[in-house]
């Protein structure tokens, strides 16, 4: 365990010096900053408006950041042979391999924390929410934080067989295929009109590929007034999910990469 | 390196079908009930994959108010129907913006009107579709359900059962603005549920004075309790006047007595319809009552309208919003104003051919009247219910005759899976006055036979005079004092 | 002596869209005894660092078996054991290089800074020590990986090309090193094209090309075969020729003559004709034979070894 450790913590170390992190970060804590002024379009949405574009932008900077982070992961640590001073120590393929994802995972806590801090402290400036509304503000990010795991967990995964380049539109196909499946299977699923082995395969693919959508709570924060039921529950079952997701991904990681050459 | 892989993949599959059970039993089912863009509602099977798609990047909302800011734009410019795609695309992208829902039910039920002022009323049923979508996509708040209901109430005025369900359902919501309580009151009267108006303004009275004497009173509690108490007022004065003693009996119903509107008051309508130029036809006839006031519904449809109603359309009928609605369809309806007990009035339809494209081979042209819908001065004597007045020929108590309805509530989040009971309305009958006349195409549009003729039609009780006229007599106002 | 490594019929496969299947190492067998410093040379792509790499248990053999300090390769409890010093190495520039160490120990659990200190200075950079990788030249770069080689106090290093790209001054501390090493009873396997390194400091040789063994053993025996060069005058040159035999070389320009011949033949008996015909004897040089000939001619007897079974293989096929 310590050895994943380290590994890990060298990688967060690595990953707040990478510049292309660096930038896509200072991107987005740029477009949160002029987000209150386009809340102003709307007369009487202008909280829902702002929450929901400041998420829109956290969300979108983070996966940016996540995919960027995993995709040259092991690529670079192969082409550097940096990994050869490393596999050649009492360190085992997966260790290594884990210790990468949990390195990505916490970069990826960090900046998704600065970035957070950031938007709520320009949303106090700008609404003057209570102090309640601030911290229900700041759960959204926990989620995507989730989401950024699992979607790290992919670009990985990817990534022990795949180039980058191609890993990196593959990943973002993913995602974005994963970000509307549950919207699609919730329009299917009342559709009187679904054929049944529609819906059969809409279930099935639903649940199979990595679900994005699951991380989408935001709806009640934008527009406040709904009952919740089963909130908490909810938040805890996905990160149950998260961790099996991910752990599927990181053994089929482990199955691919301790056989490749390197 | 492994050398046993075995553990991994049976550690894969057990995974896989884990999260698989996970998801299909609790997440996904939670997801539906409280984060999806419709949670709480039903999503409209309108969707598209193409308007989901756009949730992706969560600018939903954001897009949803700049185009609803264009909107804006386009009606400062006159430009009506470049709104109606707006208004979907909108309330695609964010069903939670209510403003949306109420300003295009407002702009599609009023705004759509001809040269001559008269609303497009084929939009009404999707002005009212939109509201009932805007009512499910966000059944916590009152404003939509109250939205509704004013649609009904205000310009649609018949079917007065359906503005007391709506009222009744925004009354649910905890969020309703305190001003626009008394409208259920207003609603019950409309529907002659005279003891449910009053039962609902003695309970908002004693709310409002509870709420003027408290600490926290402020102006507007103040104006609140003064306004309902004038009501109240005015109420129990009218009760009396149209046969209710108003004294509350112990249990909670009120006392009746004779009714001042008894006799019936007999209204003597006729009329002669002639057709004057394609498209434009002359009312002339005679409504035997005075002074001022009395508007009398005339409506020129295609025989064979779909969904057609006395006197109306089946307002209710859809529950979806359509842009285009009765393209080929021709339904026009007007008041006749009555001055000095007769009408004069000319309806243009010739500059509005989309409006009324005189497709059909055959029209009925309706003429209607409910007291439920008089002003004040007139419910005075006629009552709620018409007790106050006949027509020897055209009395009809069969068509807006006593009935029941029946209707389900609108689930709230808070009502949890309790399966809620069906509410009952009940809607006393009236007498209304009813008569029809038709006219071919040929005659509306003057073609064929009827190029060079006039056509004429009338009840069979006109009788043509010299003071049918009316148009430059002074009103004739009778005085208390005699003559 | 116990085998500090051990392969037998060791072979690394791939396949290559072009070329099918290629064995870039072939039914390798080697033996590499404690305490001794290997060299371990080829041209490149001869296959050396992938039989490094099967050796450290970073890459699986295809076929065959190979065993590092009586372990099997890829045997974790090892790589406690032994350390490797890649070709051109990268490491991570942010950290100083205390702080590589620091990195590099934990991988084995160690933590003790003293020892770091110590190994610093062992390689040269105690006074290096806070600066970033980033700010190292190739030398300290070098030297610091030589360093982390050093961190688990191994018993065998695997060394690929240490001295590349250093200047003659680095070579010569990397080379004391080296032999430091061997002094402390570390057995050394080191991978080289700098042939004067390894002639003065292994002690047994294998000389590896396109995944095959060709030549191994002792430097002394396989450099055994030197020539011994012997000028002299007022030689005739009947008398000249009278010399000329098998792998002798006979030169004659105004009655010098000079004798190039294996360093096995009877050089008395040469010296004793000579002044008995009244030569006089200029010089007798003996020239020893060094590893670069040694890997030219055997890299370039395969070579040519090689060119002749394909054309032999081209040949067969056009006959059928």
């Amino acid at each position: 365990m310590n050895v994943i450790w380290n590994i890990a913590s060298t990688t967060v170390g690595e990953a707040i010096r990478r510049r292309v992190l660096l930038v896509i970060l200072l991107i987005g804590v740029l477009l949160l900053s002029i987000i209150p002024a386009l809340g102003i379009l709307s007369a009487r949405s202008e909280t829902s408006i702002t929450i929901g574009t400041m998420y829109a932008v956290l969300r979108g900077t983070s996966a940016l950041i996540a995919i960027v982070l995993t995709i040259y992961m092991l690529p670079n640590e192969i082409e550097r042979r940096t990994i050869y001073t490393i596999l050649s120590k009492p360190v085992q393929r997966w260790q290594f391999l884990v210790g990468k994802y949990l390195g990505a995972v916490l970069a990826l806590l960090l900046m998704i924390t600065m970035m957070t801090i950031f938007m709520v402290l320009l949303f106090w400036v700008f609404q003057h929410p209570t102090a309640e509304k601030m911290a229900e503000i700041a759960t959204q990010p926990f989620m995507y934080w989730m989401e950024m795991s699992l979607l790290a967990a992919v670009g990985m995964f990817f990534s022990t067989f795949i180039a980058p380049l191609v890993n990196f539109f593959l990943t973002i196909g993913m995602w974005l295929v994963g970000t509307v499946l549950n919207p699609l299977y919730d329009t299917l699923s009342k559709n009187g009109n679904t054929q049944p082995l529609m819906k059969g395969i809409a279930t099935i693919v639903t649940n199979i590929l990595p679900n994005f959508a699951n991380y989408d709570t935001k709806n009640p924060i934008i527009n406040p007034g709904q009952v919740i039921v089963n909130g908490a529950l909810y938040k805890w079952t996905t990160v149950g999910y998260t961790a099996m997701y991910v752990g599927i991904l990181l053994l089929l990681s482990i199955v691919v990469f301790d056989r490749r050459e390197v | 390196m492994l050398k046993d892989l075995k553990a991994l993949y049976i550690g894969i599959v057990v995974l896989v079908c884990a999260q698989f059970g996970l998801q299909m039993g609790f997440i996904f089912p939670t997801w539906q009930k409280n984060y999806s863009v419709t949670a709480g509602g039903n999503i409209s099977a309108q969707l598209s994959p193409d308007q989901i798609l756009l949730q992706l990047f969560g600018f939903r909302e954001f897009l949803a108010g700049i185009l609803w800011v264009r909107a804006d734009g386009f009606f400062d410019e006159g430009n009506y129907d470049a709104i109606l795609p707006i208004i979907k695309l909108c309330t695609t992208l964010d069903p939670k913006q209510i403003d949306i829902y109420a300003t295009g039910m407002w702009h599609i039920g009023y705004n759509f009107t001809d040269e001559q002022q008269r609303s497009d009323r084929r939009y009404i049923a999707s002005a009212l579709a939109l509201g009932k979508q805007g009512s499910r996509e966000n059944p916590e708040t009152y404003e939509l359900f109250f939205e509704t209901g004013w649609m009904w109430y205000h310009k649609i005025q018949d079917d007065a059962w359906q503005p007391v369900k709506w009222f009744q359902e925004a009354h649910r919501r905890k969020d309703i603005l305190q001003a626009r309580k008394n409208l259920l009151s207003h609603a019950y009267m409309r529907n002659g549920q005279i003891p449910e108006a009053m039962q609902e303004y003695f309970k908002l009275f004693d709310e409002a004075n509870i709420s003027a004497k408290s600490a926290t009173k402020d102006y507007s509690s103040i104006q609140i309790r003064d306004t309902l108490e004038n009501n109240v007022d005015t109420e129990l004065v009218r009760m009396v006047q149209r046969g209710w003693v108003a004294e509350q009996r112990h249990d909670g119903s009120f006392e009746t007595g004779g009714y001042d509107a008894v006799p019936p008051f007999d209204t003597g309508f006729s009329c002669r319809v002639v057709v004057t130029a394609p498209r434009v036809i002359h009312f002339e006839g005679t409504w035997n009552v005075l002074p001022v006031g009395t508007r009398i519904r005339i409506v020129m449809r295609d025989m064979d309208y779909p969904g057609a109603k006395i006197a109306e359309l089946d307002w209710d009928g859809s529950t979806i919003v359509n842009f285009e609605p009765g393209v080929d369809q021709t339904y026009m309806q007007d008041d006749l104003y009555v001055k000095n007990r007769r009408f004069n009035h000319d309806v243009d339809m010739s500059k509005d051919p989309t409006m009324y494209p005189c497709v059909s081979k055959n029209y009925l042209l309706e003429f209607y009247y409910s007291p439920r819908i008089a002003p004040p001065h007139i419910q005075d004597k006629f009552s709620w219910n018409g007790e106050g007045m006949k027509d020897k020929n055209f009395s009809n108590e069969e068509i807006r005759g006593p009935k029941e309805f029946v209707y389900d509530p609108f689930p709230m989040a808070s009502d949890g899976d309790k399966k809620l009971a069906p509410i009952t309305i009940k809607s006393p009958g009236q007498r209304v006055f009813y008569t029809t006349l038709t006219l071919t195409r040929d005659q509306l549009l003057k073609l064929g036979e009827w190029t060079n003729r006039t056509p004429t039609v009338s009840t069979s009780n006109y009788k043509q005079t010299e003071t049918n006229s009316d148009t430059e007599e002074i009103i004739k106002v009778p005085t208390l004092r005699g003559k | 002596m116990a085998a500090a490594i051990e392969t037998q019929k060791l072979t690394k496969t791939y396949r290559s869209r072009n070329l099918g299947k290629v064995n870039v190492v072939d039914e390798l067998d080697l033996v590499v005894e404690e305490g001794e410093i290997f060299g371990f040379l080829g041209p490149n792509g001869a296959g050396k660092t992938t039989t490094i790499k099967m050796l450290l248990g970073i890459i699986a053999p295809t076929a065959g078996e190979g065993y590092v300090l009586g372990r099997e390769i890829g045997d974790m409890d090892v790589h406690r054991v032994i350390s490797y010093l890649p070709e051109r190495p990268y490491y991570y520039e942010y950290m100083t290089g205390m702080e590589l160490l620091k990195f590099y120990g934990s991988l084995f659990g160690i933590k003790d800074t003293a020892k770091f200190q110590a190994l610093l200075e062992k390689v040269g950079l105690a006074g290096d020590a806070s600066k970033t990788i980033s700010q190292y030249s190739k030398g300290m770069q070098q030297r610091v990986g030589l360093a982390q080689s050093l961190l688990n106090d191994p018993k065998l290093l695997f060394l690929d090309e240490p001295t590349a790209g250093l200047d003659p001054i680095a070579h010569t501390e990397i080379r004391d090193l080296i032999l430091q090493f061997r002094d402390e009873g570390r057995t050394v396997f080191v991978s080289s094209h700098e042939l004067s390194e390894v002639e003065r400091i292994c002690d047994r040789v294998a000389i590896i090309n396109k995944g095959v063994i060709e030549q191994h053993g002792r430097l002394d025996d396989l450099l055994r075969g030197g020539r011994i060069e012997i000028i002299a005058d007022a030689v005739s040159k009947e008398f000249a020729e009278s010399f000329k035999g098998e792998d002798i070389i006979v030169s004659h320009h105004n009655d010098r003559l000079i004798l190039d011949m294996p360093e096995t033949s009877d050089v008395n008996a040469v010296l004793d004709a000579l002044r008995g015909k009244k030569a006089n004897i200029v010089s007798i040089v003996p020239r020893r034979r060094r590893l670069e000939d040694l890997f030219v001619e055997t890299v370039g007897r395969a070579d040519i070894r090689g060119k002749a079974k394909a054309k032999a293989a081209v040949t067969e096929e056009a006959a059928k």
